[in-house]
């Protein structure tokens, strides 16, 4: 199988504390893997220190076969990973317009994927020029993952897309990831897990720090052991 | 409409008691004192926004308070002045100052050849000091021995005194030519170009993470500008200086304030580059930095000017006299250049109370634009909220620092420059002026760019019309006292004006509740 993003045992630390102690995450091109796990784990530590906002001090982040660890955040970025975060991180000052030019790498960036984001989120057309703050939490959602898409990006890295959503909501969202799955690879960390389920191909268990057990989707929803130590759910 | 009202409810009162207090204030003279006071207001206000503004640009997108800006507020008076007074020794500095930053030019080039050398990890960690210490040798070698026609602070004769003096009373003194003698010329511009290759190299060292850098041509773009003016600073050295000589004084004021613009800007972007960055994790080291950055400029003034205070002349444009002088009008004025216009019986002065006052609107308009209509104005709205994300964009935001503070500083170096032929020039400029920057970020909210403007605007009214009442007095009602506010009591009235309006609103008139 080829793979996008291979991470290999990163170690990584926030001042003091060792966070992250061997992470181990393998992405198929083209498919959608959910890194999950209990609160605090290290899910976000690990979408971060891939795209190198918490650099790994150890271990190795392949991305398309090149070393990436260590490299600055921006010239990560830059070869095509997008990252949506967990508290959507909308520029206030910012128009929704701007808040998708803002994320142009070569000009005309937004111009060229206007239509593909106005179909994927009809809503975003009609607040084109609300004020980033405006906008309600399923709203900023849609435009914290239509901003990850206005460059050509390989790899999307989305941080609990479904958080503090009503359930219609979360469908909608839920078909449009799936929709842009289609055009790149899409890592997800997702808590609710009947959502990461019906999205994700993959898995990633992570439990304090650690990569504790990966494989297919389909296994894992058929493993209630697992799913009940794991991430505590029924 | 209604919740615009209920939402700013505290701002409007307040506006509402300052606009009763510009009309109380009104009542007690006479209508030409009252416009003339007026304009003072904003001219001291347009010097203090250019040092507000600058520096709430650069605490707003790097946290970083930079006390050192009234330093460097004075730094550029002095640099625009000394073009004025001594455009030779300008022209001397072009070629030197061009060489050293050139090896800096080549930034990008350094990780790749960075990546050719195989070296141990005891070797690696030497050979950036090597290096630096190499080029530094060289530098202490070179630089003494080049020739600068710079004045003597200790030599009477040759100090900066006696070249205002002359400066002012229009006889230059003759040019000093430049010659090589201790050293070649050859030699000198080689070794300092070396040099400042090594050094950029050396620096280049400790950063260690990997980049990936592919080289184009605009990788070189500034070497070779930076190359270019070497070599014309040296061979049209002497037509330079004379050309400079020759120009009269409302050009030459004009090549002072874009040298000291440009200064500021340089200056602004080696600091932030080379001390300020490696602090970002330690903001009070940063704090205390930049306080030190203060000592030392003033310090550094005093040795290269001496502790004289000069008044930068003002130019032709705005100083000519005679008998059709004061002007009446425009047209009037227009014709003679006046330096005072009349105005409803009072005099007002062009340079100070018309040209810095548009100047500050030209700058306030200019930035405004910059901020809202263009990227890099999108990148540092966006930074100022969250640095991080805009970096997960691929944008390289510390870049965008760099330029920032270098804005920043080179707003202030303009303000300093535009005040030195109307307040003049001295030692403690940047202090009190730096002093009143802040007040009015208080007032009108620290990081909010209109905030700056309306805070600097606010605190030059009070303290020109506390000036204008300490010579007219205040009656007060009921009884024969006339109160005359003192002089102290000009400064201590925006402080106070401050912690009345901290009070009721902590971030200021404009600023956002965070």
């Amino acid at each position: 199988m080829e793979y996008i993003l291979d991470v290999q045992n990163i170690q990584t630390f926030i001042g003091q504390y060792h966070i992250l102690q061997g992470v181990n995450v393998r992405v198929p091109k083209g498919s959608i893997v959910a890194l999950l796990g209990r609160n605090g784990a290290g899910k976000t530590t690990t979408l971060k220190s891939i795209i190198g906002l918490t650099a790994p001090r150890e271990g190795k982040v392949i991305f398309n076969g090149q070393e990436v660890n260590g490299m600055r955040s921006f010239d990560i970025s830059s070869m095509g990973i997008g990252f949506v975060p967990e508290h959507r991180a909308i520029f206030r000052d910012l128009s929704v317009e701007e808040n998708l030019k803002i994320a142009e790498r070569k000009k005309g960036d937004y111009l060229r994927k206007k239509d593909f984001i106005f179909e994927l989120f009809p809503d975003l057309k009609r607040l084109i020029s609300l004020p980033g703050t405006s906008l309600s939490g399923g709203q900023q959602q849609m435009l914290a993952i239509a901003r990850a898409l206005v460059p050509d990006n390989q790899l999307l890295l989305i941080d609990e897309p479904s958080e503090g959503l009503a359930p219609v909501i979360i469908e909608s969202m839920m078909a449009a990831i799936r929709e842009l799955a289609k055009e790149s690879t899409v890592v997800l960390v997702e808590q609710n897990f009947l959502v990461a389920s019906k999205l994700a191909e993959y898995y990633v268990i992570i439990e304090e720090g650690r990569s504790v057990q990966d494989g297919n989707m389909k296994d894992l929803v058929a493993d209630k052991a697992a799913i009940h130590r794991y991430l505590g759910a029924a | 409409m209604n919740s615009f009202l209920r939402k700013n409810f505290i701002v409007i009162i307040a506006f509402a008691v300052m606009a009763a207090f510009l009309i109380a204030a009104a009542q007690g003279m006479e209508k030409k004192d009252f416009v003339i006071t007026l304009l003072r207001g904003l001219a001291v206000g347009s010097i203090t926004f250019l040092v507000a503004s600058g520096f709430s640009l650069i605490f707003g997108l790097l946290d970083v308070l930079n006390l050192a800006h009234g330093t460097l507020f004075m730094i550029g008076a002095y640099i625009g002045w000394t073009v004025v007074v001594r455009p030779d020794t300008f022209v001397d500095l072009l070629t030197p100052l061009a060489l050293i930053a050139s090896g800096f030019a080549l930034g990008d080039v350094y990780p790749l050849l960075a990546s050719r050398i195989r070296l141990g990890s005891s070797m690696r960690r030497i050979l950036p000091w090597a290096l630096i210490l190499v080029s530094l040798l060289i530098f202490w070698r070179i630089l003494p021995r080049y020739p600068i026609a710079i004045w003597d602070v200790e030599n009477y004769g040759q100090s900066p005194v006696t070249f205002a003096f002359m400066a002012d009373s229009g006889t230059r003194l003759p040019v000093l030519p430049a010659a090589f003698t201790e050293v070649t010329m050859s030699s000198a511009l080689i070794g300092l170009l070396l040099a400042s290759i090594v050094i950029a190299f050396g620096i280049s060292l400790f950063d260690t993470s990997p980049r990936t850098v592919k080289l184009t041509w605009k990788n070189f773009i500034w070497f070779a500008v930076a190359l270019i003016v070497a070599i014309v600073g040296v061979v049209f050295n002497n037509a330079m200086t004379d050309y400079l000589f020759g120009l009269n004084s409302n050009w030459l004021f004009f090549v002072a304030v874009v040298v000291a613009t440009l200064s500021g800007v340089v200056l602004g972007g080696l600091m932030e580059a080379t001390l300020i960055r490696p602090l970002y994790s330690r903001p009070i080291y940063q704090l205390m930095l930049t306080l030190g950055m203060s000592a030392i400029g003033i310090e550094m003034v005093r040795a290269i000017w001496g502790r004289p205070e000069f008044v930068m002349s003002k130019p032709e444009f705005f100083n000519g006299g005679g008998e059709a002088c004061p002007a009446t009008n425009f047209a009037d004025w227009w014709a003679n250049h006046c330096s005072t216009i009349l105005f409803l019986d009072g005099r007002v002065r062009v340079y100070n109370e018309i040209f810095i006052p548009l100047v500050g609107l030209v700058v306030l308009v200019s930035i405004w634009i910059l901020l809202q209509r263009t990227r890099l104005g999108m990148i540092i709205r966006a930074g100022v909220q969250d640095r991080e994300m805009v970096e997960a964009l691929g944008i390289n935001i510390r870049r965008v620092f760099t330029m920032v503070f270098a804005l920043g500083v080179g707003l202030a170096a303009l303000g300093g420059v535009l005040a030195a032929p109307s307040s003049g020039l001295s030692n403690a400029m940047g202090e009190s002026l730096f002093l009143n920057a802040l007040i009015a970020l208080a007032i009108g909210g620290l990081t909010n760019y209109p905030g700056a403007a309306l805070g600097s605007v606010i605190v030059g009214m009070i303290q020109q019309f506390i000036i204008k009442y300490g010579q007219i007095g205040i009656p007060i009602p009921f009884t024969d006292i006339v109160f005359k506010p003192t002089p102290p009591l000009v400064p201590a009235s925006t402080v106070m004006l401050m912690v009345i309006i901290l009070l009721i609103l902590p971030n200021g008139l404009l600023g956002k509740k965070e």
